[in-house]
């Protein structure tokens, strides 16, 4: 019994990815290429993946840019308002290494690594669409797949 | 009724189903004219570090020695996928796409040199950058603490209670005069130019 429903939770679950986004603190380019993933010529939708912008709805986190310190303990509060099974993306260079902003003087604090576990990350300046959708795609199965089985 | 049905025979039809349920778009693939990150040919490096030069993002390219043969490296996470590097490298160590077949094409290259300015307002006039700068140091071995220098032919030298710079062209672009600046007064940029048709200089 308990394995039919995993069956149809791994089931749903692959064909309903509710993604969330949050920009802490990027030049914007990696926001509109999340966006370009929305547009009919890559059309995320097709392959179950929502994009709403409420952590509390969210299976996937996608986090846009080099950490500022205003972001430092509001993202890690964005994190814990979303339920369980998650996993965090890190979209462009930006939250990997700080890229541009990676300078003397610059008010970012990067890696994102640091304030929350990321399980992806999609470098790229910005990355291109079918990138960060094959992103999504590889990292959703691998997190939600038997999430309940593989719980202590 | 009969719209009834109609309507649930239609959406009953198997290949409706799977074109509903189903991915449409062509598989996700990177297309042939998308420039990725720079890869290695076969060529042979020379350690002229011009690629690190031109390169925008920090931290993104670094030259390293494997053995007896030097060869660059690029870091996903910082790269950005300019192809500056690509473009500007003399031996065609690094390919990435097809930006080398055009750039041969269309005789691109790029002229490049620094450009060195000294904020007044910051500067305190201690010399350190006219001293610690190599290039000084080869030209004028007397140079010492003050920074002032009886040669003409030196990138900088303090003159008059001031930082006035003579010869910029001969700067290398090393930043050691930054570095050695106790009050971030001077700053080295790197000027880039891109040239069609033409022989480029550096
Ligand atoms: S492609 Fe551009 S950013 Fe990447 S290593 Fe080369 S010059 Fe640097
Ligand atoms: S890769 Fe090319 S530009 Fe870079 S150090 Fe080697 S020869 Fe020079
Ligand atoms: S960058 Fe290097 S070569 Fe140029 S002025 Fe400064 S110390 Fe001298
Ligand atoms: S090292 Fe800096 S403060 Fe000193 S003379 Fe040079 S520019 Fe001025």
């Amino acid at each position: 019994m308990r394995n039919i429903l995993q069956e149809i939770k791994n089931f749903v679950r692959s064909r309903s990815i509710h993604v969330s986004y949050v920009d802490v603190g990027s030049c914007n380019g990696c926001d509109i290429e999340v966006l370009a993933c929305l547009a009919p010529r890559y059309d995320i939708e097709q392959y179950g993946i929502y994009v709403h912008n409420n952590p509390r709805e969210a299976d996937v986190l996608l986090v846009i840019g080099s950490v500022t310190p205003q972001w430092v303990d509001k993202l890690r509060e964005i994190w814990d308002k979303i339920p369980e099974p998650k996993a965090a993306v890190a979209i462009g260079n930006c939250p990997i290494s700080g890229c541009v902003y990676a300078r003397r003087g610059t008010l970012t604090t990067p890696p994102v690594e640091n304030y929350i576990p990321i399980a992806a990350s999609v470098p790229g300046c910005p990355p291109r669409p079918t990138e960060i959708l094959n992103a999504i795609l590889s990292v959703a199965p691998i997190i939600f797949k038997d999430y309940e089985e593989k719980q202590p | 009724m009969r719209s009834i049905v109609y309507y649930v025979r239609e959406f009953l039809r198997p290949e409706w189903l799977k074109k509903f349920f189903s991915v449409k778009t062509a598989p996700l693939t990177t297309p042939a004219y998308f420039k990725g990150y720079p890869t290695l040919t076969d060529k042979e490096c020379t350690h002229c570090l011009t690629c690190m030069m031109i390169c925008p993002a920090p931290g993104a390219i670094a030259v390293l020695r494997h053995k007896e043969q030097w060869a660059p490296e690029i870091y996903p996470g910082h790269c950005i996928r300019c192809g500056l590097c690509v473009e500007a490298c003399p031996e065609g160590v690094l390919t990435s796409g097809r930006i080398l077949d055009v750039t041969s094409r269309d005789k691109t290259a790029f002229s490049s040199w620094y450009r060195l300015e000294v904020d007044d307002n910051l500067c305190m006039r201690c010399g350190n950058c006219c001293v610690s700068c190599p290039v000084n140091r080869e030209i004028d071995p007397q140079l010492a603490g003050t920074g002032t220098s009886a040669s003409d032919e030196v990138i900088m030298r303090i003159e008059g209670g001031r930082v006035t710079i003579l010869h910029e062209e001969k700067c290398t672009g090393c930043k050691t005069c930054e570095t050695n600046c106790p009050n971030r007064a001077i700053r080295v940029a790197r000027m880039v130019e891109g040239v069609q048709g033409g022989e480029a200089e550096a």
